[in-house]
């Protein structure tokens, strides 16, 4: 298979992997040349990235549903005992 | 009994703001109960050597940060086991999409995905059908906000061991997302 032709599969390992390493330069040519060829894998770099971003939202969503008098009194009476 | 007294005014003071980032590192009320009041214990044990270099809730805070890594760092320590298996139902023997498998179009608005509550609740729910391991991955990445190298030396794992377990979980998830929120 010439050098810069990639399964799906080794372009999704790719995709992942642009997200978190720095990719090297024959890499990213890979990459480049699979997305303008494939759109399921382009789909799924957007998707990626949108789960990405979800997951960062969901990282600042507050929703303690937590009596907090009641935890304060019980960590106090751990502590006297 | 002079230690009780200050770390149960540490409790008064701090409890709320530690509860609710604790509440949002781990998203499950008990457990962040369980490290915020297992933190003061800490604290209550080691005051000693609480100099008072920092402000007790810095310390507080560091204590509980170290807890959180800690949980999540038990739940990946087992080593780490990529099997192929899964891609064989993604992939066909070249590493090509089987065509059910095909990422499609979502035509929606990324923003709009965003913030629609119902996709998030999907997404949250594919989440906890991840292999634990997979899991405690993903939430330390993205719930401790940490850059790649750091979440690999936390977890004492290769930077390819780390993107192949996400890539892993990103196929099921993204693929677990499509056919529950799309299909439907």
């Amino acid at each position: 298979m010439h050098i810069l032709f990639l399964s799906c599969l080794k372009a999704t390992e790719l995709i992942e992997k642009k997200l978190h390493f720095k990719l090297s330069a024959t890499e990213k040519l890979q990459l480049k040349v699979h997305k303008m060829m494939c759109s399921a894998c382009t789909n799924y770099e957007k998707q990626d990235i949108l789960i990405e971003k979800s997951f960062e939202k969901q990282a600042q969503i507050n929703d303690p549903q937590i009596d907090l008098e009641q935890f304060k009194k019980s960590v106090v009476d751990k502590l006297n005992n | 009994m002079e230690h009780n007294k200050d770390v149960e005014l540490w409790v008064n003071l701090y409890a709320a703001n530690l509860l609710s980032w604790a509440s949002h590192k781990v998203s499950d009320p008990e457990l962040a109960k369980d490290l915020v009041q297992d933190t003061f214990l800490a604290a209550f044990e080691k005051i000693d050597s609480f100099k008072g270099k920092s402000s007790p809730k810095t310390w507080l805070f560091s204590i509980l940060n170290y807890k959180i890594i800690d949980h999540y760092r038990a739940k990946v320590k087992q080593p780490v086991k990529l099997d192929n298996q899964l891609f064989s139902s993604f992939f066909n023997e070249d590493g090509d999409w089987y065509s059910q498998k095909r990422p499609k179009d979502w035509h929606e608005e990324e923003n709009h995905l965003l913030d629609d509550s119902d996709f998030q609740a999907v997404l949250k729910k594919c989440m906890d059908n991840l292999p634990e391991q997979w899991n405690a991955c993903v939430k330390l990445k993205y719930l401790m906000q940490k850059k790649g190298e750091e979440i690999c030396q936390e977890l004492d794992i290769t930077p390819t061991n780390f993107w192949q377990i996400m890539h892993r979980a990103k196929l099921n998830l993204r693929d677990c997302v499509e056919t529950n929120w799309f299909n439907n």
